[in-house]
């Protein structure tokens, strides 16, 4: 194989251009970033990013060694998969022998307006961190993993801060004990939060404003973090590409991380495009001789005070196996009806092995 | 922009850094790489071992990859 293209320089890309090379691929390298920056870790954006007495070098990743030549600042516009042959935002043309795509989400938005914030990319970061220092009142769109963590990080900057969902906050991703005890704390910490079945982002002249259901919120800041949509539209596609149990979508042409829906299922967590990452890869090289994804989802959050992490499936129903705690945290296992289970540490320090041990039958 | 960077050599000897502060004990690296690191009792990182190289190298690179808060680097 003489050329490998891959498109994204996330973790994703990152991961199968260091797995490329680990697994021997000397040829030629190319890796495509949309971002200027050198791949960083997204996660930290919604957690080390947002502290107010944090550096701003929390996102930062030790430097690639795969030797790959990047392109930032440009990302694909067409694939022409029957040529190998990919186009870029700058004009020019890259012919490829094997392609990884790794072309990432982006923000869904509510509005066209350049003041409703979202999280995704670093200077999304960047810009919100500016807009929190004066404290101003925020107003923050989603229940979900992002809209808490960013509501956290607000309430940390000083801000009074209300978060609006459709649903009880966490209890579509986690289950509704965890959703409990995330809750509680946030509540505790001075989070304001109202459920309601029609929320929208309203633009007045310029200054937007969240209507919950009657209610109008009068609000400085608006921050929406209502789901992320992939990045397939260069591919002639909407929707996440579906890929086998290897990331494979056609010969020659594999897909790993937050773009791809993988053998059924999209999981768009960080140990996931990881993993996905190194096994697309091996695929690019080896085919059916690479390993099929054998995978426990991890997911962590941080907000409110707490640090949670789960190896397992998530959502968690019904009320869990208390396996430790003490004043301020606890190690929780669900048993579900498959025989599967999911470990859980609330506050509770557990390196990712021990919990993932827990979880064994 | 357009960088490049010249593919270190297979047999390189590097060295495993950690920025203690930087860690927040989430494990990954240890699933990685279990011969050169581990956390202790008190979820410390401990580097069991610091030079590397051959296949022991491409472990250490897979456990500073898979590290969410870049805690870990090789020089």
């Amino acid at each position: 194989m003489g050329r490998v293209v891959v498109v994204g320089n996330g973790i994703a890309g990152l991961t199968s251009c260091e797995t490329l090379r680990a697994e021997g691929f000397d040829g030629d390298l190319v890796v495509v970033g949309a971002e200027p920056e050198p791949a960083y870790s997204r996660p930290a954006l919604s957690k080390a990013l947002l502290k107010p007495d944090g550096g701003l070098d929390g996102h930062e990743l030790a430097p690639a060694s795969h030797g790959a030549t990047e392109l930032r600042g440009v990302h694909a516009t067409a694939l022409d998969a029957d040529a190998r042959r990919v186009a870029l935002s700058d004009g020019s043309l890259l012919d490829y022998d094997g392609l990884v795509i790794a072309s990432g989400s982006r923000a869904r938005r509510l509005t066209d307006s350049p003041h409703e914030h979202t999280l995704r990319e670093l200077r999304d970061a960047v810009a919100l961190r500016g807009a929190l220092a004066g404290r101003p009142s925020v107003t923050v769109v989603g229940g979900g993993v992002l809209g808490m963590e960013v509501a956290s990080g607000a309430l940390a900057a000083g801000c009074d801060v209300t978060l609006v969902a459709n649903a009880v906050p966490m209890v579509r991703q986690l289950g509704p004990y965890l959703a409990g005890v995330l809750g509680a704390s946030a509540t505790a910490q001075g989070l304001k939060t109202m459920v309601a079945r029609d929320v929208r982002v309203v633009d007045r002249g310029g200054h937007l404003q969240v209507s919950a259901d009657d209610r109008m919120i009068e609000t400085d800041v608006v921050v929406t973090a209502v789901g992320d949509l992939p990045n397939t539209e260069w591919l002639g596609h909407s929707g996440p590409l579906h890929t086998d149990s290897r990331g494979r979508l056609r010969d020659g042409v594999v897909a790993a991380g937050d773009v791809a829906r993988w053998d059924g299922i999209r999981t768009p967590l960080w140990t996931s495009a990881i993993e996905q990452a190194k096994v697309a890869a091996a695929t690019l090289l080896r085919g059916d001789d690479a390993p099929v994804l054998a995978f426990q989802p991890y997911f962590w959050t941080e907000q409110f005070g707490i640090h949670l992490k789960a190896v397992g499936g998530i959502p968690l129903d019904g009320d869990p196996e208390v396996l430790e705690q003490d004043d301020v945290g606890q190690l929780l296992r669900w048993t579900h009806d498959d025989g599967t289970r999911t470990a859980v540490s609330v506050n509770w320090r557990i390196p990712i092995p021990k919990l993932r041990r827990l979880t064994a039958a | 922009m357009t960088t490049l960077t010249a593919p270190p050599g297979k047999d390189t000897l590097m060295k495993i850094e950690l920025d203690r502060p930087r860690c927040e004990a989430h494990g990954l690296c240890e699933e990685a790489a279990p011969d050169l690191m581990h956390l202790d009792d008190h979820d410390d990182l401990v580097l069991d071992v610091t030079e590397v190289d051959g296949a022991a190298l491409e472990r250490a690179r897979a456990a500073v990859r898979v590290c969410p808060v870049a805690a870990l680097r090789l020089v």
